[in-house]
């Protein structure tokens, strides 16, 4: 089997489980789950290109790459609202909102990629660059605040299910750490002078990218669990 | 208890507190009335005398405490407004009533003196050779007769019922002969010639009655804000006795969130009635949802459920 077509089935696992998991519990958790679905379909778009009709068309590459932004700030905003939680006890907001919320900006930045001219080869590499960076510093940030809430909640039953999402973001950062790396510093086109940096930051990019859609869709399945 | 025989009843069995006493007084005073008002309270006893229409004693007893004259009056209206007690108006002649202002005044030689064991023979002798002034009270739990001495010689019987003194014993003696009678012996702590004049006279009875009637307000009010404090000193132990049981239940099934959780749903529950089922089912559902988002609904379930039985317990223990 292709690699990239059997991380696109742990994604699909993954976000589906996660899709579910924002439908039946509490409100807190939909930023939470909606982010980890958005990451199926930004990553859905890119690796499935080759398999999909239209994938010359440069606005559907940098659709999937907006979408994989948003994601990462929608779980941020979740896990901060979860803080936030932790912290006051004190929880606003309703699901319909996040959901439409959600779609709205999806729907602005099609608008946007479409009255645009057509992004070239570069523009598309801009915006993963863009969105690698979101993805690296926020994982960052949730490893923190991951750490945090897992302090706050202690004790409760839930409680180690943060220490599942901390090794998400492990792997997270890995994959997407290792894409920026290669990204800035061009290892892709400089690959025959360095190769084993190429090599090695690609195996720990597939590596993080297959145990982090690996740990997604299992820390979901273990939170549901938690949560019977 | 000061125990007097009954004279005779005008009113038995009134309750002071439906009673203007002031305005009482001042008819008893005015019609020439001559004997006592008794005022049973469960705080005290109370005691009137009049003779020819003057007040001539008051006295009120209260445990250890005696007052007499104006601060007894004070304190038997003011006793008479909680509304607990029972009045009691016997007529006696006027002698007899000076006789007994005379009693109250003396002391007690003896007291409670079983007869059955007194050789009264030989005791009626020493009273003769000891030139007594006073009054034996011989009496039951139901039945009082007093014989009064002066110079150890007797001068005559009143009993139960009777409005003067008497010279016939047959009444007396009969008490004397009843199982259980027991026997005082009281001195005279004065003679005829020193009756007091008539405390009315001097004693602005309505101003007393006015004061006594205040008195009875500030403490009722007091007693009231008394037991308020008290309802909401019992309030506040009930509520932090029952948020730290519900504090120590969350901690246990919902981890260290859980006392806060419990403690910001407690806030909300009504300070008037905090523990009615509506205040609670509010606070559940409130804790509940809260709860949800650290652990999963059987957890929540067997935690309201314990915290369910905790308070009822709570609430029913004395």
């Amino acid at each position: 089997m292709d690699w990239n077509v059997f991380q696109v089935l742990l994604w699909l696992i993954a976000g589906l489980v996660s899709f579910s998991f924002s439908l039946g519990n509490a409100r807190v958790w939909t930023s939470i789950a909606v982010g980890f679905f958005l990451i199926l379909l930004g990553e859905l778009i890119p690796q499935a290109i080759p398999y999909l009709p239209g994938h010359t068309i440069p606005q559907i590459q940098m659709m999937g790459h907006i979408i994989g932004t948003i994601a990462i700030l929608a779980m941020t905003h979740g896990f901060q609202e979860y803080y936030v939680f932790s912290k006051t006890l004190e929880m606003e907001g309703r699901r319909r909102y996040v959901y439409l919320t959600t779609a709205v900006v999806v729907c602005a930045s099609l608008g946007f990629v479409l009255i645009n001219p057509a992004p070239t080869a570069d523009t598309v590499r801009l915006v993963q660059v863009v969105e690698n960076t979101n993805w690296v510093f926020l994982a960052l940030i949730n490893l923190d605040m991951l750490r945090k809430i897992y302090l706050n909640v202690k004790g409760s039953p839930i409680a180690r299910g943060f220490l599942a999402f901390m090794a998400v973001f492990l792997f997270i950062f890995l994959w997407k750490g290792s894409a920026l790396y290669i990204q800035v510093y061009g290892l892709d086109h400089l690959a025959m002078h360095f190769p084993f940096r190429y090599n090695f930051s690609l195996l720990v990019g597939h590596l993080g990218s297959i145990l982090a859609s690996l740990s997604v869709g299992a820390t979901f399945l273990y939170l549901a669990r938690l949560l019977r | 208890m000061i125990i007097l025989p009954r004279g005779t009843p005008v009113k038995e069995h009134l309750n002071p507190g439906r009673v203007q006493l002031a305005e009482a007084l001042l008819k008893l005073k005015n019609n020439g009335f001559s004997g006592y008002l008794r005022f049973l309270y469960p705080a005290g006893e109370g005691l009137v005398v009049f003779a020819d229409g003057r007040l001539i004693s008051a006295l009120f007893k209260e445990g250890a405490d005696r007052h007499i004259g104006e601060a007894a009056l004070l304190r038997i209206f003011a006793t008479a407004f909680g509304g607990r007690g029972t009045l009691d108006i016997y007529r006696l002649a006027p002698e007899l009533a000076e006789s007994v202002y005379a009693l109250l005044q003396g002391e007690v030689l003896y007291r409670a003196q079983e007869l059955k064991l007194i050789d009264i023979r030989t005791f009626l002798e020493r009273l003769k050779t000891d030139r007594l002034s006073g009054c034996l009270r011989i009496y039951t739990s139901e039945r009082v007769a007093l014989i009064f001495y002066r110079d150890g010689s007797p001068l005559g019987f009143f009993h139960d019922g009777a409005s003067q003194i008497e010279t016939s014993a047959d009444v007396s003696m009969s008490v004397a002969r009843l199982p259980g009678a027991k026997l005082d012996v009281l001195t005279s702590g004065t003679t005829p010639e020193t009756i007091p004049g008539d405390l009315l006279s001097y004693l602005d009875v309505s101003a007393l009655w006015q004061a006594a009637k205040e008195q009875a307000a500030r403490t009722r009010r007091e007693r009231q804000e008394e037991q308020k404090r008290s309802r909401v000193r019992q309030e506040e132990n009930l509520r932090a006795a029952m948020l730290e049981m519900l504090r120590e239940i969350a901690g246990r099934h919902i981890g260290r969130i859980g006392p806060s959780l419990v403690e910001k749903e407690f806030e909300k529950l009504p300070a008037g009635a905090p523990f009615e089922s509506e205040g609670l089912a509010t606070f559940y559902s409130g804790l509940g949802r809260a709860a949800k988002l650290v652990a999963g609904a059987s957890a929540i379930k067997a935690m309201i459920l314990e915290m369910q039985q905790g308070v009822a317990q709570h609430l029913e223990a004395p």
